[in-house]
Order: structure tokens, then sequence, then C-alpha cells
């Protein structure tokens, strides 16, 4: 266990808290003379990190809104009616959930910019561009990668609440429409949590700032955070205020929540709640919430998955919409000539592939753990350690990495012998320290429900330890584990942030290597790397889950599973 | 301004084939207390649902005054039933204070808001909590929350009040306390109740007329006496309390009606049981009986507690013997467990004093409490009886 806690602060805490001292004592870190100043706070207050400052501010707030504008409806029509196709939409949800954001992103911008495939099917509509291409665009994109966050906590807030709540309404009096409006505060914190989540996750996100912001002119603060470390020369300080300002932000949102909620109790749960009715949806009701529901997943999923795909077939420059293959040819010839050059054998697909493996085993394992020691008894150290994976949680990729370069890069570092900077060593634990968090949380639910007796019965019917484990708790957490990992495994493959601050060089991963392509005017061919990329995720997962329904005993499937009714 | 219900060949069916009611027929006075007693699955709570309009009759109709409130095509919505509810879980919305919860139900009368308030307020004094009025739901305890939902169905002065096992979440105190607060708001309020449970005893003390559901049937209507005296199935007997059932043969009439009958139990237990008493038993007694019958015909006839008492030593005449096999304290007195052979087993029988396991004791039966009816077969009536034992224990 002490390992587990120094491994804790040496990739978690001490990269974290070093980047964000440095900007108030770069003197502690030789980045300049004063031992305490606020220049760099007010620097980042200030010109275009301010505009980036509030741009991030009001368009994750708008993101937010129009996450749970879209999000509610839909958790409320799956939930409470009989819409068509609501068995997939779970499902399709965790789809918009895992792609990282900056592939819809691109998706988009291929299909709108001039020379996209608009223009490419003649349909010359520069206002869409210009829509897209901006403001808009962002809040657009960014809100709808909070559907699903608002989808889940509202599904969830839902799911308690039973039929009751409704009907005491109506029976007192309350119309249709008016008990509703009654119930609605009920999921007051849902709807908070959901508002929260969807600013945190808008403001440190970095893949559509890098992409849509970036090439709309419209600058957000992780990208000008990214782009103080990035540029020539580096500031280290500055970036490190800009910091400070995110991890505020993301504050915001989290103590409003906790102010609205305060000493009040909303438990709707009970052993006799009654399961809420369907309402069947009919005529013009069914017509208009199945195509508001469509047109949500056309715009999230399937507008710029053919913007992706028809971007891959298409010639770059090409006047015409005559579909080919040779973006695939030329990604594979750019494979074979990057391999001969010395940058290894692997392609950045496969080495994705490889860091995403790697990554999810570390993380479920040391998620485990971190999971255990939380479900435990309340000590000053399992709450220190919750505390420290709730920020972690809320700290933007790129303050993480941000972190990362800057505390393994310290003259320091290389004097006691740790040389990790520019190496995959350092990307992969950067990769597993930032999933980490998330993965304790995912896994803290299953782990809390686990008896001690389960294993002290194995043990006191002969089995040793390790046996005991492995028959009497691993069964009952194996799908949550499996569902930890494919999530890091997803997290990780097209991670953007981390992988663009820290990769090696010369061995780009999938996401950089796509970004290359695209910013090199390879849109073509990076297009065609992002639907491979995607194929490839989609198959793991198909692959894992597949495997786990044919390899896991029955027993273990039936633990956390669904029963037919 | 208390209703009348009529309630005509009600039948609902639910989607996927659940029959959940058959045929019900039944007519509640107004400002009449009506309990609907039945085991899990009997059909009272849908029934309940169906009055409340939160579910639509499948068949039949319901009249609520002199509005039809439900038949096979019309479906009043529950807000347009002027009624109220107390539900089994309270259903107090948990984001609203008490006195917002009870203000709640004021809505419909067109009140001004400080109007509301302030009549909430005097509600929450009747029930006692006046000094609670601005805690939320989860700030009060179990009898506090039932409080408040009472005061939220009794506001509106609504002419027909419905309770859905209002007093299962209590315990025994608690629900023993809380009855009789029910029991004399509500007919303060002079509506019409229509009230649900599946304890036979809750249903005795708060009704003016008991209704047993059996399978989505309505089996007996009656006064909760009338029920106990004269049940008129083997299950509304059963599901009411019995200290048990024995085999017995009709050995004649008798001129008040009541039927003289001898038992029927296996491997001479009689003679065995009877070994350390002075004399024997007397072999027949009278019973009381709703069917028409013949000398010789097999009968089954079941005891209530109050139909029985334990003979010690002979010191009366006494009809049946058997084995103590169980003695439990009960503060008044003692029940006992009797074994009067290998299969038939009498519970709860009551004395004053206190006889010792494996004792041979006399019983005395009385016939005011033991009812007769047609044989049934054994397997399928031991399972009905475990099932309305189950139902009537289950709080």
């Amino acid at each position: 266990m002490p390992l587990f806690w120094l491994l804790l602060a040496a990739f978690i805490l001490a990269p974290c808290a070093c980047f964000l001292l440095l900007a108030v004592a770069p003197a502690l870190f030789s980045q300049g003379s004063q031992w305490f100043t606020l220049t760099y706070l007010h620097q980042a207050l200030t010109g275009a990190t301010a505009v980036a400052i509030v741009n991030s501010l009001w368009v994750s707030s708008a993101a937010a809104l129009v996450g749970i504008a879209i999000g509610f409806p839909i958790a409320w029509l799956v939930a409470r009616t009989t819409l068509p196709g609501r068995r997939v939409i779970p499902g399709a949800m965790w789809l918009v959930l895992l792609l990282p954001s900056w592939l819809p992103a691109l998706g988009w911008e291929r299909i709108v910019q001039p020379d996209g495939v608009m223009y490419r099917l003649g349909l010359d509509w520069p206002w869409v561009t210009h829509l897209i291409m901006g403001p808009f665009g962002v809040v657009l994109l960014l809100g709808l990668r909070c559907v699903p966050f608002s989808y889940l906590a509202i599904s969830a807030a839902m799911a308690g609440l039973g039929q009751e709540f409704e009907d005491a309404a109506r029976v007192h009096g309350a119309s249709r429409l008016q008990a509703m409006r009654l119930i609605i505060p009920i999921l007051a914190p849902a709807i908070w949590s959901a508002l929260a989540i969807g600013f945190a996750e808008s403001i440190s996100d970095f893949g559509v700032a890098a992409t849509l912001a970036y090439s709309s002119n419209f600058p957000l603060a992780t990208y000008q955070l990214y782009a103080a470390i990035g540029n020539f020369p580096p500031s280290f300080p500055l970036a490190a205020g800009m910091a400070w300002l995110l991890v505020a932000a993301v504050a915001i949102p989290l103590a409003l929540q906790a102010r609205a909620l305060r000493g009040r109790s909303y438990a709707v749960l009970s052993g006799r709640t009654r399961q809420a009715v369907r309402r069947e949806l009919r005529g013009w009701g069914a017509i208009l919430a199945t195509g508001g529901v469509a047109l949500f997943f056309v715009i999230a999923l399937g507008v710029p998955g053919f913007g992706a795909v028809s971007g891959s077939l298409l010639a770059d420059y090409g006047g015409s919409f005559s579909l080919t293959l040779a973006n695939y040819h030329a990604l594979f010839a750019q494979t074979n000539l990057a391999a001969a050059a010395g940058g290894g054998l692997l392609s950045p697909l496969e080495r994705s592939l490889v860091y995403g493996m790697v990554t999810a085993t570390i993380t479920v394992i040391g998620g485990f753990i971190a999971a255990r020691l939380l479900s435990k008894r309340r000590t000053k150290a399992t709450g220190a350690l919750d505390f420290l994976l709730l920020a972690s949680v809320a700290l933007p990729g790129v303050v993480f990495g941000a972190g990362y370069i800057f505390a393994y890069n310290l003259p320091v570092m290389s004097r006691i012998g740790v040389n990790l900077y520019q190496t995959v060593w350092l990307l992969i634990i950067a990769y597993t320290a930032s999933s980490l968090p998330t993965n304790a949380r995912v896994l803290v639910g299953a782990v809390s429900q686990l008896q001690p007796s389960l294993k002290d019965a194995a043990r006191a019917h002969g089995a040793g330890a390790i046996t005991a484990w492995a028959r009497g708790v691993l069964p009952v957490v194996s799908r949550p584990i499996v569902m930890a990992w494919l999530f890091t495994f997803c997290g990780v493959f097209l991670e953007l942030p981390l992988s663009q601050l820290l990769y090696q060089p010369g061995s780009p991963p999938a996401s950089i290597a796509i970004e290359d392509n695209l910013s090199t005017y390879h849109f073509g061919v990076g297009m065609a790397q992002s639907v491979l990329a995607v194929a490839f995720a989609l198959a793991a997962v198909g692959v894992v889950l597949g495997g786990y329904r044919l390899l896991a005993p029955a027993g273990w499937r039936r633990i956390g599973g669904t029963v037919r009714g | 301004m208390a209703d009348p219900i009529t309630i005509e060949n009600l039948g609902k069916t639910y989607p996927g084939g659940n029959v959940a009611l058959r045929e019900v027929s039944l007519d509640v006075e107004p400002g009449s207390f009506l309990v609907l007693l039945g085991p899990s699955g009997s059909g009272k709570t849908t029934m309940l649902r169906c009055l409340a309009g939160i579910e639509r009759v499948s068949s039949g109709r319901i009249t609520i005054g002199r509005q039809v409130v439900a038949d096979g095509r019309r479906h009043v919505p529950p807000d347009q039933r002027d009624l109220s509810m107390v539900f089994q879980d309270y259903a107090l919305w948990p984001h609203l204070s008490a006195r917002d919860n009870v203000a709640f139900a004021l809505r419909r009368r067109n009140l001004s808001r400080p109007q509301c308030r302030s009549r909430a307020l005097e509600m929450l004094d009747r029930v006692g909590l006046h000094a609670l009025a601005e805690r939320y739901p989860n700030e009060l305890s179990g009898g506090e929350q039932q409080r408040v939902a009472l005061a939220r169905a009794l506001i509106a002065d609504t002419g027909l009040i419905l309770c859905d096992e209002p007093l299962s979440n209590l315990d025994a105190d608690l629900r023993e306390r809380m009855r009789v607060e029910i029991s004399a708001l509500v007919r303060e309020a002079a509506a019409t109740t229509v009230y649900i449970t599946h304890d036979q005893a809750e249903a005795f003390a708060l009704a003016d007329k008991v209704g047993v559901l059996e399978k989505g049937r309505l089996v007996q209507a009656a006064t909760p006496e009338q029920i106990y005296t004269r049940p008129a199935t083997p299950f509304v007997a059963r599901f009411t309390g019995l200290a048990g059932e024995i085999a017995v043969r009709i050995r004649g009439h008798q001129p008040d009606g009541m039927l003289l009958v001898e038992p029927v139990l296996g491997g001479g237990a009689i003679n065995e049981f009877s070994a350390g008493l002075p004399d024997g038993p007397t072999g027949t007694f009278r019973a009381r009986a709703p069917l028409e019958a013949v000398s010789g015909d097999a009968a089954l006839m079941m005891i209530r507690p109050t139909g029985v008492r334990l003979i010690q030593d002979g010191s009366a005449e006494y009809h049946l013997s058997g084995r103590v096999s169980d003695v439990a304290f009960r503060g008044r007195g003692y029940e006992h467990a009797i074994d009067l052979d290998g299969s038939t087993r009498l519970t709860g029988v009551f004395a004053g004093f206190r006889v010792a396991r494996g004792e041979i004791v006399g019983l005395r039966l009385d016939p005011a409490g033991c009812h007769l009816f047609p044989a049934e077969p054994i397997a399928a009536a031991q399972q009905e009886s475990e099932r309305a034992v189950a139902g009537g224990t289950r709080n």
C-alpha cells in the first residue's frame, strides 16, 4: 500500500502541484526570480489569454445548457414513453461519449470547410460554413458532447423516480403538465450534476479547441495554454497561470451545485418504489419524438461520420465528387515510409492500440486498489485520496500534460536518474494517471457493494488468498472491471491533449498522426486514418465484449446483468 | 359532502394478459369506511388505483357521487375526480416542505397562496405537526411523514379519501397509534374512505365494511363482525384468522341450525392423546354451517382461535384431545400449539394458565367459532392455507 501512495504522489499530485505552484513562485523552479508573484495570473487575465478564457467560459456554459436541453427530453422519452428504438439509445449515447471530441469536429469541418464535401456536392452555402466555423459550431459540438452526460445523469435519477410522485400530484388535483412541473425539481440533483459535468467537460476540452475552434480563429483557453508551452519561447509560468484559471472555472459549477442542493435530500428510492408507467406515444407525438431523437444522432454521429467517411473517399484538392480509395493506399504507403525511416515497426494506429491496452490494464489494477481504499471505512488517508481523485477528474487534460512536461523536464529529475521526459513511458504514465481517477470512480460503486464475507467464506472453506479472491470476489466485479477497462481503452486510444504534449518524437500515436496529416493538408489521408481508427476501436470493443461473453463462466455474466422480464 | 361509490362488474386486465380484477361489484355508503382486505396479488391495489383514476378499467363501471368516472369508454383523469389519497410510501415530494406538500392539495380550490399556506398550517396543527411545518420530508420521522401525507389527503375536504396500505411501513407500536389517528381524523372529515390492507386485525379495527378479495374477485363484503362470525368461503375464514382446521364427517342436524359432526383424525390419535385424561372425548360436537349437508358427508371444519378452549386434567367436558407442542407467553395469558395427530395442529389456543410442552390436554369447542365448509382436496387446501397465512402475517 505505501507503494500505491508513493506512485499517486509521484504521478498525480507532484506534477500538478509543481505546475500550479510555478505560476506564483517561479523562482522555486528556476523559471524566474520571484519567490511570490501574481504577475502570471494577471498576465493570464489580459490580452489574448483573457479573450480565450472569456470565450471558454461562455461557450462552456452554453454547451452545458445545450446538453441538458437535449439530454433531458431524450432521457425522459426513453424512461417514460414507448419511444420507438429506445433500446438502442443507451448504446448510441455511449458511442457519442466515447468518441473523442476532435473526431466529430473534424468530420464537421471536412463537410463545411471551403473545398469540403458540402461544396463538392454542389451545395454552395457559405453561411453554413460561417455558422459552423465559429462560436455557434463550437457551442454546438461541445453541447452535443454534453448530451450523453446529461442523458446518463437524468436517466439514473429517473430510474429511481417512482410513479407515485406523479400519481400523488394527479390525485391531488394536478393536470398532467402540472404534475410534470412538480416532479421535475425532484430531479434537481441530476440536472445540477449534468450542468456541472457538462461545463467542466467543455471548459477542459482540448479536441474542439485544437481543431474547429482553432481553424475558426475562435481561441479557447485550453488551446491558449497549449500554445503558451508549444510556441517559442515557451512560457511555463503563463501556462500555469492559465491552469489556475481553468481549475477555478471548473470549481464554479461545483460550488453552485453544492450551494443549490445544500441541506436538502432528494432521496426518492425505497424498497416499495412503484415502477413508472410508460406512456404510449401515438400519432404526431410519436413522429415528433422519434424525429427529434433521430435528428440528434444524425447531427452528433451521422453528419461527422458521413464527413469523415466521404472525406476519406475523396481526393484532396479535386473539384468533383468522385470516390476513390487513394487515401487509404496513401495511408499505407505513409506508414511503410515512416517504418523505413526508423519510426518503428508499428503504425500510429497499432501504437495507440498497444498504448490503450497497456494503459487500460494498469489503470484497472490501480483503479481497483483505489476503489477498495475508497469503499473502506473513511479515514484521513482515504479522505485525502477521495479529494485527490475528485480534483484530478476536474483537472483539464492539458493542465495535466503541461504539469508532466514541466515536472519531468526539471533538471533535478535527471540528477536523480529519472529520465522519463520524451519517452513513451512518460506518455503511458500520464495516460494512466489521468485515467485512474475516473476509473476508480467507475469501480467504486461495484467494489463498495462487495461483502467482505464473500472472500472470508472462500477462505473459511479452505481456499488460499488468491483462490479466494479469484473465486469469491472476481466473479462479482468482473463485469464492472471489463467495462472500466473498455472505458479507459477507448479514452486513451484516440486521446489528444496528453498525446500532443508528451508523445515520443518519431512515434506518434493515432490522434497525432491524424492531426499531422490534416495540418499538412492531407485531408483525405487524415480522414481515412480517422475512419480506420474508429473501426479499430469498435473492433477492439467488440472483441473484448464478445470474448467476455464467450469465455466468462455463465455465473459471472449473470451478476450485474439485466434479466429480460 | 361525502360521496357514495358504486362499482359494477369492474374488470382490469394488464397488458400481457394478467387479470387483476374480475367482475367486482360493490356499493359504498357515503361517509362509510370500506376496507379492502386481501393477500398480495389479490387485486386490492389495482382496485384502489382504478378508483383513483391512475389505472384505466378494462370493463365495468365506477360511479363516484353522481358522476360515472370510468367505464369501458370513459376515463375521467385523477385530477378531475376530486378525491385524495394516502400512499403506501407517502409519496411526499422531497423538494417541498411539509407545509408546501400539504398546501399543494388545495390548489384545486382556487385559493390564494397565503390562504393555502395558512390552511396547510392549520391542518398540520390538527395532526400535531405545526412546529415541523418548514421541515423537508427527509427531516421527518416515518410517523411524521405519515401525518403529513394524511394532512395532505384531508385538507381539500374531498368527498372520497383513498388509503393504500398507509401503515405498512411503520413499526408495530407506531402502526397502532397511527391507526387510531387515521380512524379519528377521516371520520371527523366525514368523507367516504376506501382503505386497503393485508392485515386482518387492521381491517377489523378500522372498517365499517370489509371487502375480501381473492385472485381479483370480491369473495365477501360485510361488516367485520359478519366476516368473522360468518365467513363466506374457506379462503375468507383462513385469511381472517384460524386456530386450525380439521376434517370431519356430518353426523346429524340440530334444531337450532347447527350440525353435529365427528372428527376424522388419522392414526387413532384421539385415543392415544386422551390417555392422560380421566374421561375420553365426547366424540361429536356442534358447528355452524353455511352449507346444505346430509349425514355422512365429509366436511372441513375451520376453528377460530376464539372457538377453542383448553381443558386441563379433564376438569370439564371436552371434544378433542391433543399434545401441547409449543407454548408462548402473550402478556394476557398463554397461547398453545396443540397437535391433534401427526398432521393436524391447532395454534393460538389461549388459556390464562401455562401448560407445559408434551402434556396431554382436552379441547372444548364453541360452535360459534367453528365453521363447516365442503371438504376440499387436501393439497389444494393446504396450499391455500399457507398462502392466506403468509399474506395475512406479512407487514
